[in-house]
């Protein structure tokens, strides 16, 4: 493991109560001034992993190190050196935004005058000076998140943490808010480490990711790399119910180099990996037909981290895609709402 | 660790201040108990002597029925004071568990504050609304005494700068102490419902073995005695033998401060122990 890593994790291991593990020797290294994306489903050990790498979760067995300290040893000093910026919203909102900034700054230890001085600069930041007075309960979803980024900032950070950042935020929201955090690592040269559960954004925003699944990482490396292990386009054929596996007919056919099994809707289907899907779709069409299965739809993809996600878990991401923290996100707004906008 | 302590005290205040009903409903409770709970119970001795008992008998009576007082309301305003300490705190807890519940204090437990902070600046909050109370009830009970028909407090003693520091002290060592105890119970728990079962637990046996309401003469012995060692009874025994002497008293007011420094003493150890367990990073 390199010694020069923003971000170590070594054999990071997590057991709830002697019996569930969430993590299970996950082991990783960030480069400074990296944007290093963790995904995985729910449920996969995101949330465990940012929590034992920012001292907020003692690992059973395994190390992490941040920013050359040891999370163990020292966790305040590790405090100190990270912003988090939760899955869940964790702004007062009976505290307007420049107030929730100052309580912020000053709980890293920042005099009141420099609390406020930095509040003022991360608002203007934000674009959320003409709402520094507002309860930070009446704010949208995206302001809200700007917000917490700001707190998350407050005591100028090496290290950023960002669970699920874009949670619940409309499409503008989320490239707003990857706007600010790309333009934060120009900036500064800030480490971010980031989980989501749209691969669109972990696509294009990090330099690196790592997919983690059942507690384990199953793959890492950039984008374009992992898409490149796949060696070519997807196909996947659709078709109608029948008894028999097709893919030992599929198999043979030129520049097939995988065919794996599916079921979509409830009906099967075949992810076939080939090097050109172009060529390939009318001979498999062809060939199915002559052999009586129906085909009732067929989709070409260049890989994208969806197909990387279901070469390395076996599952299709949607699937696994978030009703759980997108439920909870809404359900905590309800309760908000039913409180009278309270906190 | 000061800058850490202002900082998460300042929330605490602009929380309070931010929440008038909250002011409202504190300050109406016991204004409700002055007002009717006073007046409704108020024991006259006098009334219940055959005819023809010497005053001198009566107001005998009288003053060893309520420990020196010279009538229920008089003594039912200091028990007050120790009523309001306890039921002012109850909340506070329940605030951690609700800003737990919207991740408020897992942004706190995310910064390097460390648990004293986090911990005292919740006390200091939490034990101010009861300080403040207490003086609110005695400043009314003082106010309904000059407002006939209504009856009211009577002071009979004058009470010198030592007087005034004993209860002064008196009033902060049983909020410091409550609020000690209620916060804890919330930093502990993560559940709403079982917070307000456990506080309830608490709430109601503190109360109701202490002579913050009940006349002294009408207690029976046995309880009695096992109100000696209640903390609320230790807070207004201070609080009475300054305002009507110290003549029904075993001990001085001294004795009783030192009782509920104890209290407070333990309580704080205690909750010192169990808080930083619960402010550690999760095992």
């Amino acid at each position: 493991m390199a010694n020069e890593g923003a971000i170590i994790a070594e054999g990071l291991v997590k057991i709830y109560n002697g019996k569930v593990t969430a993590v299970d020797g996950v082991s990783f290294s960030v480069r400074p001034g990296e944007i290093f994306g963790f995904l995985g489903p729910n449920g996969a050990g995101k949330t465990t992993t940012v929590s034992m790498l920012s001292a907020g979760l003692r690992p059973t067995k395994g190390r992490a190190v941040i920013d050359g300290l040891a999370v163990d040893v020292d966790p305040e000093a590790v405090k100190r050196r990270i912003g988090i910026i939760f899955q869940e919203s964790t702004a007062d909102g009976d505290l307007t935004g420049r107030e929730n900034l100052e309580i912020a700054a000053g709980a890293f230890g920042l005099s009141r005058a420099e609390g406020r001085k930095r509040a003022n600069e991360l608002m203007d930041e934000m674009h959320l000076t003409e709402a520094a007075d507002r309860y930070s309960k009446t704010y949208s979803g995206g302001m809200r998140r700007r917000l917490e980024l700001a707190v998350g900032l407050v005591h100028h950070p090496r290290i950023l943490f960002l669970d699920e950042p874009t949670l619940g935020l409309d499409p503008q929201g989320r490239a707003g808010f990857w706007q600010y955090v790309q333009q934060l690592r120009k900036d500064s040269g800030m480490t971010v480490f980031v989980t989501t559960h749209y691969l669109d954004e972990a696509d294009t925003m990090c330099d690196r990711i790592a997919i983690i699944d059942h507690g384990k990482i199953v793959a890492e490396g950039t984008p374009n790399a992992l898409k490149d292990r796949l060696g070519g386009d997807v196909v996947t054929i659709r078709t109608g119910p029948t008894a028999s596996d097709l893919s030992e007919m599929l198999r043979p056919l030129s520049g097939v180099s995988a065919v794996q099994r599916l079921e979509v809707d409830g009906d099967p289907a075949y992810r076939v990996k080939v090097t050109n899907g172009e060529t390939f779709v009318p001979q498999a069409v062809e060939k199915l037909y002559s052999a009586g299965a129906p085909v009732t739809g067929v989709t070409v993809k260049r890989p994208s981290l969806d197909e990387v996600f279901l070469e390395f878990t076996g599952r299709e991401y949607r699937e696994e895609e978030g009703p759980t923290a997108t439920d909870r996100a809404v359900m905590m707004q309800r309760v908000r709402g039913a409180m009278g906008g309270r906190r | 660790m000061l800058r850490e302590l202002g900082a998460l005290t300042r929330r605490e205040f602009i929380k309070i201040v931010r929440n008038p009903q909250a002011i409202f409903t504190s300050l109406f409770l016991p204004l409700v108990y002055l007002l009717l709970f006073g007046n409704g119970f108020n024991l006259n001795i006098a009334s219940y002597a055959p005819p023809g008992t010497p005053p001198s008998v009566i107001e005998a009576l009288t003053l060893a029925f309520f420990r020196g007082a010279p009538n229920y309301y008089s003594y039912f305003s200091a028990g007050m004071v120790g009523f309001v300490a306890v039921t002012s705190t109850l909340f506070i807890g329940a605030n951690v568990i609700f800003d737990k519940l919207f991740g408020i204090f897992k942004r706190v437990r995310g910064t390097p504050a460390p648990s004293a902070a986090v911990f005292g600046a919740r006390l200091i909050a939490g034990a101010f609304q009861p300080i403040v109370l207490a003086f609110f009830v005695l400043g009314l009970a003082l106010l309904f005494g000059h407002l006939p028909p209504l009856n009211g407090l009577h002071i009979t003693q004058s009470i010198g700068v030592v007087g005034a520091f004993e209860i002064l002290l008196a009033i902060v060592l049983v909020s410091l102490m409550f609020a000690t105890a209620f916060l804890t119970i919330g930093i502990l728990l993560e559940v709403p419902q079982i917070y307000f079962a456990v506080v309830n637990l608490i709430n109601l046996p503190v109360l109701l073995t202490s002579d913050a309401l009940y006349p002294w003469g009408s207690m029976p012995p046995w309880l009695q005695t096992a109100s000696q060692y209640n903390p609320v009874s230790l807070c207004v025994n201070v609080l009475r033998e300054n305002f009507f002497g110290a003549s029904y008293y075993p001990y001085g007011p001294g004795v009783y401060l030192l009782g509920l420094l104890a209290w407070t003493g333990v309580l704080v150890a205690i909750a010192i122990v169990l808080v930083r367990r619960a402010l550690r990073p999760v095992e």
